[in-house]
């Protein structure tokens, strides 16, 4: 009998024990991705490295910061760090030897994540395989080096004042808040910064300019205007291209590393909170009579054909998996001409989307065109399918050139 | 779409047509208007680099320009050379020399079915043709072979014969000094 008694024990011990790692394993899985959604692996991963080894080069104009390890490596990553001080770096910048983080963590942003998702995250880095390898040091000009002179900038700066994009309630609305404003922290780039790199706080989520490219606004009368409706930018989120065009440039990681990963679900909580509750109508383009566009836009339109409709159609249509339409691309309607003229002079690498989805690599016409003829074009790309003005001088666009 | 006159000079010779369509593509030009069916229409989207023409720009340096995916009106007043610019003919248009490029590439059996030839032979010259401008270091050799030529597509897997074959005329012609 007493035989019988214990073999229950250990039974029901067994299957507590089995519970209690299903549920560790159930944390872990939301952690990766809560992770996902937190994009955690863009800066702290580089490229073609071990993932969240660190070693990601961050250019600021106070100098350069390397993500850091984050691996469970208990000499260079995290492996020593409690719950408590997982927490106090997500959302306070706050390092385990008290020191403070650089603000390229955007804890400014995180600083209102939920315990619980903090928690999940740990656990599931915890979870990783550690990386034993130091990421590249931080390389900042004075006075930016020393950390103890960030303590008045978070007293300033530390917490984000919730401005929102669009006015809303909803129970999609709020998760989608949850979703762009704490973990996808996409503030962090969308919005303007001062002179000390800090937020502004009062423009959030209308745009900010990082290394030369503008993070165009998220504000929702804008991202109408370029003719977004809450479909599509889930859609874009998802595969990273819609009809509005793909992603490039900074906001290209960000698909692959974060916004393909997430449910359905939270892609158009997303758009329903950047756009509200009642999204306004997205702006549609009038076609333009050739004979009306400026004098510009009418020289431009054969730059256009002579560089640019081998690829993109003589009549913006693009061409499927090479390169995207430009009638209805939401660069064109950006009424600061900055990524047009900065992905003009650069060019696109090649892009792999989801699927098989691809485009190919658009060349750079800096050297090829002058500036002339470069303004011309970018006029005609304006008022042709922008529904813009083709005002842009030479001059504004010799400026872009350097800025 | 409009017609518009283009001027330019082809293979050495000044050309003018009084009607191009605006949206034609060089390719196309060179093909039907010109009679000039050696540059290869491969991809039609610019990766294949089969088309490519050489462009001899005002400061003395050359360059490679992809015709499938350029305009016609892109090249107005520019100097252009074609595969059939290189060989030297003689009165009766018949090739009696081939350019140490072609030449080299005939005895390393470099192409096959020929298809991307064109193509190899334009930036493999144009290469030549910037060295002489400026000798390449040998450390800098493979390299420069490679953003030259990497690029170009060749189905039947030529690229050994072809980068043998250009580095044999680069250092047959004494362009490259020793660093």
């Amino acid at each position: 009998m007493t035989r019988v008694f214990s073999n229950l024990a250990l039974a029901i011990g067994a299957v507590f024990a089995f519970a209690a790692q299903a549920a560790d394993q159930q944390v872990i899985k939301r952690g990766e991705y809560l992770a996902r959604a937190a994009d955690c692996m863009a800066c702290h991963t580089a490229e073609g490295g071990a993932p969240y080894a660190g070693g990601l080069p961050i250019h600021s104009p106070f100098g350069t910061i390397y993500g850091t390890n984050i691996t469970p490596d208990k000499q260079h990553g995290i492996g020593n760090y409690s719950d408590d001080e997982f927490f106090a770096a997500l959302t306070e910048g706050k390092r385990k030897d008290g020191a403070n983080l650089y603000p390229a963590m955007p804890y400014t942003s995180y600083h209102l994540i939920k315990r619980e998702d903090a928690d999940a995250i740990h656990a599931y880095l915890q979870s990783i395989a550690p990386i034993n390898r130091a990421a590249p040091t931080t390389d900042l000009s004075f006075p930016f080096n020393v950390r103890t002179g960030l303590m008045g900038w978070n007293l300033l700066y530390g917490k984000s004042v919730q401005v929102q994009p669009a006015a809303g309630n909803s129970e999609a609305w709020q998760r989608g808040q949850y979703m762009v404003e704490v973990l996808g922290h996409c503030g962090e780039c969308h919005t303007p910064r001062n002179l000390i790199g800090a937020l502004e706080q009062d423009k959030r989520l209308s745009g900010g300019v990082l290394n030369g490219y503008l993070a165009p606004s998220l504000l929702a009368k804008d991202l109408a205007e370029r003719g977004w409706t809450q479909p599509d930018l889930a859609t874009f989120l998802k595969h990273g291209m819609s009809a509005q065009g793909s992603m490039f440039n900074e906001m290209y990681p960000v698909v692959h590393h974060s916004t393909q990963h997430l449910e359905d679900g939270d892609l158009s909580a997303m758009a329903t909170y950047l756009l509200g509750d009642q999204p306004p109508a997205a702006r549609v383009v009038q076609a333009v009579a050739h004979e009306t566009m400026t004098a510009s836009s009418q020289r431009g339109r054969q730059q256009y054909l002579n560089v640019c409709a081998g690829c993109h159609g003589a009549d913006g249509e693009g061409k499927p998996h090479i390169a995207v339409a430009m009638k209805g691309n939401t660069i064109l309607r950006q009424a600061d001409s900055r990524n047009l003229v900065k992905v003009v002079l650069d060019g696109i690498r090649e892009q792999q989307f989801t699927g098989f989805e691809r485009m190919q690599p658009m060349p750079g016409f800096a050297g090829k065109l002058d500036d002339q003829q470069l303004t011309d074009m970018v006029n005609y790309l304006r008022e042709a399918w922008g529904g813009l003005p083709g005002d842009l001088s030479t001059e504004q666009l010799a400026q872009l050139k350097v800025d | 779409m409009a017609d518009r006159k283009l001027q330019l000079t082809l293979n050495g010779q000044p050309v003018v047509t009084e009607v191009v369509p605006d949206d034609l593509a060089m390719l196309d030009y060179l093909h039907e208007y010109q009679n000039l069916t050696g540059s290869r229409l491969g991809c039609g989207q610019g990766i294949c680099h089969a088309c490519v023409v050489i462009v001899d720009n005002p400061d003395g340096t050359c360059e490679e320009v992809r015709t499938c995916i350029t305009g016609a009106h892109y090249f107005e007043g520019k100097k252009v050379r074609t595969i059939e610019g290189h060989a030297q003919l003689d009165d009766a248009g018949n090739p009696v020399a081939l350019s140490p490029i072609q030449q080299k590439f005939v005895e390393r059996f470099a192409f096959q079915c020929s298809y991307c030839a064109p193509g190899f032979v334009n930036a493999a010259t144009v290469l030549v043709e910037n060295a002489q401008r400026k000798p390449l270091k040998k450390s800098e050799l493979e390299g420069a072979i490679e953003a030259s030529l990497g690029h170009h597509v060749c189905r039947c897997t030529g690229y050994v014969r072809y980068y043998e074959a250009t580095r044999d005329v680069l250092g047959d012609l004494g362009l490259v000094k020793e660093g």
